[in-house]
């Protein structure tokens, strides 16, 4: 696949990669805290359903997964536990901060324990606002990676350049690249 | 029930020795296995640290505080109004029950009680809370033996138990609804009529789980005479709740304690269990949730008028003063030993939470077990990681 | 002398039930029983002697109090840095830092607090015992109860207080090379203390607020 990380591949064979990764993104659960709750409700209830998405929430090892959700407070002691798994997933691999806890320390601000958002340890493509957001909420979300990982270059995400849209579907997306996304 | 029980217990501990026997001649060497933080099959962030020989544990260790999140610390720095707020995200699948011993807590300090109307409706929402909590419990006990199936109808039948939690308070998963003095707000509109219809399908969730766990020949083989937890071992190490009742002590805090809610005013029954193995866990909280049921039906028909909230100043200063208030949670019995200064905020708070006292028992059921029981075994001591770490 | 009011002649409401109990318990613990109060219709406070901890505890439990319910400390002392809550460029305002104790009393900044449960009841009792200030030091309640292991690591990692005897000190919550005692009062909330507490501007009065007290003026 040397084509693909010399960023020389044909635009249109370029759009189906990408949509192909968008709708077969296996996503690794993790669970730390109250968000777990919502997020098992949106991936494991029937009401919800996040597998109409393609997304696969099944795999049994980072190794396998091209997407993260970090879903509850992340703690001092938790931290570098994190930044291994996230070490282990193969690249591109992405990431949804999931509540407040996750975005930015949420209600334990002041903790002496707490993480004040996790973005200090791995970078995030979409925050998930709330506490904990409903399940509709974090579909959202993936619905907003699916978004931007149509509109990425691959080669650029291959070399680790960053998020940088190659064809925006509007125009404020455009200087929007490499710049984390929020829903709701 | 009982012989069979027994028989399997004997059967199991006659296992164990003979297993123990053959780890001698095969001169197995020991192991150490590391389950966690993050498994599939631990829900929450708990470690354990399992000593093996062969296939049995010698010696394992929880290793808890990836959930730390330093409540009892934060607490102090804030108000009344916003220690609810943030007592509410301990037990995070009963968050309601968590609010109401804390209030009380306050209200017994202040010397106040809430109105017939609010202690009803706390009630109400309490057993709600419980019931949302022990499902998805019932569900996810599946899981842990590898049936995917009754956590689906789980997540399904706990929706409708939010729902209504959000028709009346406005959270889904954190209420914050309940106020010095009384409650935020009154029921809102056709809430009972639904309430009672949830409460049937709720009842029709319990029958199923049951015939599709329950009477599971697998399942029975993998809980029954399994990790026993005597009577006077469970009273040492202070475990509550269900996890108690299952060891056969008859001892409900909703029954045996006069505090200002509405248990005392209908009709319904503490279930226990004499095994004290992991079925009789399991079992006494798929029971419960029937209970709850029934409580919460017979609430609906008896609740008084009149409003729900006292006159209390806009501005809230509890006097000096400490006072010990614990309601039997859906983990177990759930306390909190508030100390205040005439302040608009606690001096101190400890929070006694159910789940610690559960798991501290781990490295003494542990001890000699398979390691797939590892799983049952905890999955039936249920815990939730918020309510361990604080 | 004629009353003052109706309420001046009601007597005080009696608790006979845990009057009783409380005789029980100070009858067994005997001298080792420093302080003690009861509250009707709500609790009981013992507060033994330090030396005697151990073996209150074990009196106690022998009545049939036989349920351990939790073990914790308290720490007397009023925060240094109040509720965290102050502007960091202004210097620091004066507060009140004397020590007082709450029920049962006591002599020392920190106290040990444990609370048994006569099991199947409601009986309880909160136990209190000083803990010295200079060795921070108390006897193991572990052989007694073994459930005491994991809170007396708990109260360890918070308050420094050390347990002899106990069988396997470590932290339990945070990580092993955490400095500090975080719920001593004087450890700091540092988020609090870089950053003035966002809450403080809700003093100021809502615009519907304003309206409101003009018309009730008015």
């Amino acid at each position: 696949m040397g084509l693909v990380d010399r960023g020389r591949l044909p635009k249109p064979l370029t759009t189906l990669f990408n949509m192909g990764r968008s709708y077969s993104m296996w996503v690794y659960q993790w669970g730390l805290a109250c968000c777990a709750i919502e997020m098992g409700a949106a991936f494991g209830s029937p009401r919800y359903d996040v597998m109409r998405l393609g997304v696969i929430p099944l795999p049994a090892s980072p190794r396998q997964a091209d997407l993260v959700v970090i879903s509850g407070t992340v703690t001092d002691k938790m931290a570098p536990a994190i930044k291994r798994l996230y070490e282990q997933m193969p690249e591109p691999k992405y990431v949804i901060s999931m509540g407040s806890c996750a975005n930015c320390g949420g209600p334990y601000w002041d903790s002496y324990s707490v993480t004040k958002g996790v973005d200090q340890i791995i970078p995030v493509d979409v925050y998930v606002p709330g506490c904990p957001p409903r399940p509709e909420a974090l579909l959202e979300g993936i619905v907003l990676l699916q978004q931007r990982i149509k509109n990425e270059d691959m080669g650029a995400r291959w070399r680790g350049e960053g998020t940088v849209p190659m064809n925006a579907v509007d125009g404020e997306s455009a200087e929007r690249g490499g710049v984390p996304v929020v829903a709701g | 029930m009982t012989l069979l029980g027994d028989r399997q217990q004997l059967s199991y501990i006659a296992a164990q020795a003979a297993d123990a026997r053959v780890n001698v001649e095969l001169e197995t060497e020991g192991m150490t296995l590391n389950i966690g933080p993050q498994h599939p099959a631990t829900h929450g962030t708990l470690r354990i640290i399992a000593r093996l020989d062969g296939e049995q544990v010698v010696w394992a260790e929880p290793s808890a505080g990836y959930m730390h999140r330093g409540y009892e610390k934060l607490t102090e720095v804030r108000t009344f109004p916003q220690v609810t707020a943030l007592v509410n995200r301990i037990d995070w699948l009963g968050s309601f029950a968590n609010e109401v011993p804390f209030i009380l807590a306050a209200e017994k300090i202040m010397g106040i009680e809430a109105t017939p109307r609010a202690q009803h409706i706390r009630t109400i929402l309490f057993e709600l809370s419980r019931i949302a909590n022990v499902s998805l419990f019932l569900g996810d006990l599946g899981v842990q033996l590898g049936a995917v199936t009754p956590v689906f109808f789980a997540f399904r039948d706990r929706e409708y138990v939010l729902n209504l939690i959000e028709a009346a308070t406005g959270g889904r998963f954190h209420p914050n609804f309940d106020r010095i003095g009384g409650l935020k707000d009154d029921l809102p509109a056709g809430f009972i009529d639904e309430t009672r219809s949830v409460m049937k399908k709720l009842r029709n969730f319990c029958d199923e789980i049951e015939n599709l766990l329950f009477g599971n020949e697998i399942f029975q083989s993998r809980t029954r005479g399994i990790g026993v937890i005597p009577k006077e071992v469970a009273l040492q190490y202070g475990l509550s709740g269900a996890n108690l009742r299952a060891s056969g002590v008859d001892w409900d805090l909703r029954r045996d304690q006069k505090i200002a809610m509405a248990w005392d005013k209908v009709d319904w029954k503490v279930i226990t269990h004499p095994d004290g193995d992991s079925f009789a866990r399991c079992w006494v909280r798929l029971q419960e949730v029937r209970e709850s049921t029934r409580i919460v039906d017979q609430l609906l028909d008896t609740i008084p008028g009149g409003p729900v909230m006292v006159k209390v100043p806009k501005i809230i200063k509890v006097p000096e003063g400490e006072a010990w208030v614990s309601t039997e949670n859906p983990l177990g019995e759930m306390g909190y030993y508030v100390v205040s200064k005439n302040d608009q905020g606690p001096f101190r708070v400890k929070i006694r939470s159910a789940s610690f006292n559960n798991i501290s028992i781990v490295p003494w059921v542990l001890k000699g077990v398979y390691v797939p029981d590892i799983i049952t075994i905890l999955a039936s001591l249920y815990f939730i990681l918020g309510d361990i770490d604080r | 002398m004629f009353p003052l009011s109706q309420a001046d002649t009601t007597e005080a409401p009696r608790d006979e039930r845990r009057e009783s109990e409380l005789a029980a318990i100070l009858g067994v613990l005997g001298a080792n029983a420093a302080d003690s109060l009861m509250k009707p219709n709500d609790d009981i406070w013992v507060r033994v002697t330090t030396e005697s901890w151990r073996a209150s505890v074990d009196a106690v439990r022998s009545l049939g109090y036989t349920y351990f319910c939790f073990l914790s400390a308290i720490d007397w002392m009023p925060s240094p840095f109040g509720k965290g809550e102050d502007d960091p460029t202004a210097p620091p305002p004066e507060r009140d830092s004397s020590i007082r104790q709450g029920y049962a009393g006591g002599a020392t900044r920190f106290q040990l607090l444990a609370r048994l449960v006569m099991p199947g009841s409601t009986s309880g009792v909160n136990l209190k015992c000083d803990v010295p200030d200079d060795s921070m030091t108390v006897e193991s309640i572990v052989p007694v109860f073994a459930g005491a292991n994991w809170h007396e690591r708990e109260t360890w990692e918070m308050f420094g207080i050390n347990f002899a005897g106990h069988p396997d000190l470590r932290h339990i919550y945070l990580p092993q090379d955490f400095e500090g005692f975080p719920l001593r009062k004087d450890f700091p909330l540092l988020a609090r203390i870089v950053k003035p507490w966002p809450g403080i501007v809700d003093v100021e009065p809502l615009p519907g607020d304003e309206n409101e007290e003009e018309s009730e003026q008015s």
